[in-house]
């Protein structure tokens, strides 16, 4: 009896103690919830590029808590090392580019080295490679039963200035590693995804007397003309399912935003104001956009129903909002945040809701311009300049995780991914 | 037996402690398969040179057919007194010409995407209403913004962003 006392009295003392280690886990889990992911490199050939695309891939997906060393070790191997059996995941990897690029990836647990996954992907060229990677990485994120982030695999079209003119427009993995002209020669500026599947895209051309749109098969080269229009034409938005555009046009010498049926060819004006209304992107379901407009006397943010008047101011903060985008009720926009003739100026990012609530910088420093939602709203993209040159980045809404790319390119005029 | 119940407590203790640990549970092996077909697929190159008009027409960077261009300030699309004088050169030319002017609005780069281009369009359409309240045929005009793409100057000083802030004219051939 006197043991069963001292037993329970030992439990009594133990049992908290390791519940209040739980609890104290369970707050460290809260802030940050990644998981710990090594990378093992298994190449003949290995590359610090190859590595740091993982590493940037299961950064920004916001799920994993990846492992800053570079790894080497045995494709093949189920062996861990000691040092990594404190990781969660292995990511065995081996890439191959004698022949076009093959790619094998294993991911095993890092406390015992049993197997949960292995896959091969292969392609006959060498320069998507950093696509095979996101692959990859996006696969195992699937595997683990995160939340999608097949993003990664996606294109990124922009358009650069080449010389005074003259632009081009150009396909990239998010990365920037991979990197296509795809459009040369003549002025052809905003590319705008037309599909989910990014099979095809538009584009404004200036080889015309006026600016024309041009809906361009990226697989065929099919190009098809959809409208032109006197002073400009931007597809600023295209509907979910494909079938209506919104576009900034200019028929009466005014900039205004109108909707266009792709199947009737018939177009609707959404704003008629005498200043400058552009930047139009639908929210709320399709029922409304977003837009940028100087009818306060200085460039902001408004919300308008496609099918009324019904207009209302949506960011009450900065004089010059002058860029913007929407996903959902999600609204980023960017703010010039001086006024310097002489270039220079600060802008930065701002997150906000459709209905005008909830407004949170993004980014406090440099000169952080054209934000873009991924496609499932998570990701926003932007260009950052400061003293160190430009970058591509990134920023995960729901983690927080930031990243940069070197962008070593030429001016860039327009995005879209 | 006490002892060997506490060592069993304890390790019980430490397996529930364990499970806080919510990493996902998966299936075993994923098969070994090749999948690389969405990412082959080729992607077309297409050159758009040529074409009658727009900014690659080599005539980008200032009025051409005896016009003058008309200078504006920083985020501005007002006429300054200063540019009267080019104004009235344009009338004249605008009114005795035969073939269709082509009014071009341009910027300075500091502005994105959209913005810039319906900011060059104000000042092309606050030339062509001068214009036309001075006697020259609206229908004869056309506005065309090229918004920050065609600067005349890419040096970093205040005197070649004032030269870019402009509308150029020409007549459309």
């Amino acid at each position: 009896m006197p043991n069963i006392f001292k037993m329970l009295l030992v439990l009594s003392l133990l049992v908290p103690r390791l519940f209040a280690a739980d609890a104290k886990l369970k707050i460290e889990k809260d802030v940050d919830q990644r998981v710990r992911i090594a990378l093992v490199d298994g190449s003949a050939s290995q590359s610090s590029k190859v590595f740091d695309i993982f590493y940037s891939d299961l950064k920004i997906s916001g799920h994993f808590l990846a492992d800053t060393a570079h790894h080497k070790g045995d494709i093949a191997s189920n062996f861990i090392n000691p040092a990594l059996k404190s990781q969660e995941y292995i990511l065995l990897y081996s890439l191959n580019q004698q022949s076009g690029t093959q790619l094998k990836v294993r991911l095993l647990k890092g406390s015992d080295g049993s197997q949960l996954f292995e896959k091969s992907y292969a392609i006959p060229t060498a320069d998507k490679m950093p696509f095979l990677i996101h692959k990859a990485v996006s696969d195992i994120n699937d595997v683990l039963q995160y939340p999608d982030i097949s993003w990664l695999t996606r294109y990124v079209v922009y358009a650069v200035y080449a010389t005074p003119g003259k632009s081009e427009i150009r396909l990239a993995d998010y990365t920037f590693n991979y990197k296509k002209t795809i459009i040369r020669g003549g002025l052809n500026l905003f590319p705008k995804w037309a599909d989910k599947e990014q099979r095809a895209l538009y584009y404004t051309s200036y080889k015309g007397v006026l600016p024309t749109l041009y809906k361009l098969d990226i697989h065929t080269g099919a190009k098809q003309s959809i409208v032109s229009s006197d002073g400009m034409l931007v597809c600023s938005d295209v509907n979910n399912n494909g079938t209506k555009l919104l576009l900034t046009m200019a028929p009466d010498g005014q900039a205004d935003i109108f909707e266009y049926d792709l199947s009737s060819g018939s177009k609707k004006r959404v704003t008629d104001f005498q200043g400058i209304d552009v930047n139009g992107k639908y929210v709320d379901n399709e029922g409304s956009m977003v837009f940028v407009s100087n009818r306060l006397g200085y460039a902001n943010v408004f919300k308008k129903s496609i099918h009324s008047s019904s207009t209302s101011q949506v960011v009450h903060h900065g004089r010059n909002n002058n860029a913007c985008d929407a996903h959902g009720n999600k609204i980023v926009y960017s703010s010039r945040e001086s006024n310097n003739a002489s270039g220079g100026n600060a802008f930065n990012l701002y997150l906000a809701s459709s209905g005008g609530l909830d407004t949170r910088p993004l980014t406090t420093t440099g000169t952080n311009q054209f934000p873009r939602f991924s496609y499932d709203g998570a990701i926003i993209l932007y260009l950052k300049q400061s003293g160190r040159g430009s970058s591509i980045g990134y920023i995960n809404l729901a983690s927080q995780q930031s990243l940069l790319f070197p962008f070593n390119d030429r001016k860039i005029q327009s995005i879209d991914w | 037996m006490t002892q060997k119940l506490l060592i069993a407590a304890a390790v019980l203790s430490l397996l529930l402690s364990g499970c806080a640990q919510n990493a996902p549970e998966v299936e075993g092996s994923g098969s070994n398969i090749t999948d690389g077909s969405d990412i082959g697929g080729d992607t077309v190159s297409i050159d758009e040179s040529g074409g009658a008009n727009g900014g690659s027409s080599g005539n980008y960077n200032s009025s051409s057919d005896g016009f003058r261009s008309v200078y504006f300030g920083f985020g501005d699309y007002g006429i300054s007194s200063d540019m009267q004088s080019n104004m009235s050169t344009n009338v004249r030319v605008g009114s005795s010409a035969s073939a269709k002017i082509k009014i071009e609005g341009n910027c300075d780069e500091f502005g994105t995407d959209e913005y810039n281009y319906a900011l060059g369009l104000k000042r092309a359409k606050v030339v062509k209403d001068s214009l036309a309240a001075q006697g020259v045929s609206p229908s004869k005009m056309v506005l065309v913004s090229f918004g920050e793409s065609s600067p005349v100057c890419t040096e970093p000083t205040d005197s070649c962003y004032d030269r870019n802030r402009r509308v150029d004219l020409r007549l459309v051939r």
